[in-house]
């Protein structure tokens, strides 16, 4: 047949809408019934503007003899798309064509794990938003190939050297397991859905393993990973709300490594007196506070966006801007082990003072720590290591970090809170105490020998506890210039403001990826 | 019915209503002792606390059930 512009664009048009019905109008139904949408309906939902790519790549379906019945689209959906006004390779899996499966019938790898989408955005150098929901590995897959064959012939180099050059930002919708699971997690920002779940292997897998029957939700549910494994950082309501957190937290990130993240709006007044503070921080010292609140205060109106909320609670780290510019905000909180510093807390601020490292936010932490955590569990749990490598990673940070002293300051968790090597600014509110150890168990500790020996051990250690109680005057530290600065904690706004703006001529000059060396942690 | 639960392992160091009572929501409605900080047990709603299910000085594990809400 001849060739017609007509019957060619016809082609292309039929060929479009073929694509357009995914897995069959049965299993689109299936899974809006589950709740959730198809891929095509996420995409749409957070990408005002979406060129596809790969969109007619299809496979053979086969009856039981081998003959060829039909096609489907591959089980995966991607392209450039423009979120915010910002542009963005998007992809995610169609759980409607095969549960998700890894499409290894194709000449060329669409997806995630180090296929075409990556490479969009590496060599663009534009931000990643994966929408998770596969099922991993697929037994037919070895059917199609002939062979069965080790997953370690696939690189997930792509896959990491990402997180060191443009933010990677995952929304787990549905099931993600095995290969899934593995994927979502290689991210800077990660939300799972309530409902949806993440792990290495599900309920029959685990039967099998281990002859334990367990609920798929108990096993790897939403819930769990963003309270009690940290796998995932946020849990969302709904896709809706997933959708809004990928979009909120883009919105403090540069598109790569080379640019600093974008200025946002400056109508909050930057001298604007922290009043409330005086309230929030009560004058009894056994009561704590809601640190969230601190935070509100300080940072710019409704910028506050908390990464990690549900694990690792003893701190709390966030997304802020001040006086317009993004920054990483860490505080202890108080209600939560009363902010001593555990394993779990330690990981979580690692990752998100590394998070804001590589994307250039200056950091801002308010400290009000008694230690590391202390007892069996913590002990057992590994505090030691994890509290080193919180501080490792906190000296390496490659950005400015301004740190606000409320209340307790003592032991090694301290170290965790800023960085001498660089400017190592410490701005303290009256409210503060600290020292190398709480003087009550302190003196127990350090004179044990001397209050064994004494005439009368109660009142030695009493005398000893008030001689160092009026050591402790956080003044003589300021006046031995131990403390960079005192301040009227209703100033800090401005204070920290003034800093944050100074820090971007020196952010400007070292834009770019890390120039971390030290390549081992403790 | 709300159930008000402990997030964290502390002992009762006081309840500060009684049974009965009619609380808003944020009303402070025991206290627990951790880590020797006084950590305030918030009520989640606005209703009546018809039951109390630990007393003074107890210790509780993170997960808990402290109390009952009836909600308004």
């Amino acid at each position: 047949m001849a060739f017609t512009w007509e019957s060619a664009l016809e082609e292309l048009r039929r060929r479009h809408e073929e694509a357009r019905r995914l897995g069959g109008a049965e299993r689109v139904e299936r899974q809006h019934a589950q709740g959730r949408q198809t891929i095509r309906e996420r995409i749409g939902q957070i990408a005002d503007d979406f060129t596809e790519v790969g969109e007619f790549a299809t496979f053979p379906i086969r009856d039981a003899a081998g003959t060829e019945v039909g096609t489907l689209p591959s089980s995966y959906v991607c392209g450039l798309g423009t979120v915010d006004g910002r542009q963005v390779a998007i992809g995610g899996e169609d759980f409607t064509v095969r549960a998700g499966a890894p499409q290894t019938y194709l000449d060329r790898w669409k997806g995630g794990m180090g296929g075409f989408v990556e490479d969009l955005a590496h060599e663009y150098r534009i931000p990643l938003i994966l929408f998770m929901e596969g099922i991993g590995g697929d037994v037919s897959a070895q059917d199609e190939k002939g062979h069965s064959y080790l997953v370690s012939s696939m690189s997930w180099r792509r896959s990491f050297e990402l997180m060191s050059q443009v933010p990677v930002l995952v929304a787990v919708l549905g099931s993600a397991a095995g290969g899934t699971a593995g994927r979502a997690v290689v991210s800077h920002f990660s939300v799972i859905s309530k409902g949806s779940v993440l792990f290495a292997g599900g309920p029959p897998v685990v039967r099998r393993a281990l002859g334990q029957t367990v609920d798929k939700h108990e096993l790897g549910g939403a819930e769990m990973h963003t309270s009690v494994s940290g796998a995932m950082d946020n849990l969302a309501e709904d896709e809706a709300d997933a959708i809004d957190q990928l979009r909120r937290v883009l919105s403090y990130l540069p598109q790569n490594v080379w640019e600093l993240p974008a200025r946002g709006d400056r109508s909050d007044p930057v001298d604007r007196s922290c009043d409330e503070l005086l309230k929030i921080i009560p004058e009894n010292r056994r009561r704590p506070y809601k640190m969230r609140e601190v935070m509100r205060t300080i940072v710019d109106q409704d910028s506050l966006f908390e990464i990690g909320p549900g694990w690792g609670r003893a701190v709390i780290t966030a997304f802020a801007r001040i006086d317009g510019i993004p920054v990483g905000v860490i505080g202890n909180n108080p209600m939560h082990l009363a902010g001593a510093l555990d394993g779990a807390a330690a990981e979580k601020q690692i990752r998100f003072v590394d998070l804001c490292s590589t994307f250039h936010l200056p950091i801002v932490y308010l400290v009000d720590v008694p230690g590391f955590m202390v007892g069996p569990e913590a002990e057992r749990r590994g505090v030691v290591r994890m509290g080193m490598r919180a501080i490792q990673s906190i000296i390496e940070a490659e950005v400015p970090v301004v740190t606000v002293h409320v209340r307790k300051a003592y032991g090694m968790a301290v170290s965790a809170t800023s960085n001498p090597d660089a400017l190592g600014l410490r701005i303290a509110w009256p409210s503060v105490e600290w020292g190398d150890m709480p003087i009550e168990g302190g003196v127990e500790a350090g004179f044990r020998r001397e209050i064994e020996r004494a005439d009368d051990p109660e009142v030695f250690r009493r005398q000893a506890e008030e001689r160092l109680l009026a050591l402790a005057d956080p003044w003589k530290t300021v006046e031995a210039f131990g403390m960079e600065m005192m301040i009227d904690p209703r100033q800090t706004r401005k204070v920290v403001a003034d800093f944050l703006n100074a820090g971007l001529h020196a952010m400007r000059s070292r834009v770019g990826p890390s120039d971390r060396r030290w390549s081992m942690r403790p | 019915m709300h159930e008000v639960r402990t997030e964290l392992t502390a002992s009762v160091w006081k309840i500060v209503v009684p049974v009965g009572a009619s609380v808003r929501q944020g009303d402070e409605i025991a206290i627990l002792e951790s880590m020797k900080m006084e950590i305030p047990i918030e009520a989640p709603v606005s209703g009546v606390v018809t039951e109390f299910l630990v007393e003074e000085g107890a210790a509780v594990q993170e997960g808990d059930l402290l109390a009952r809400i009836s909600a308004d």
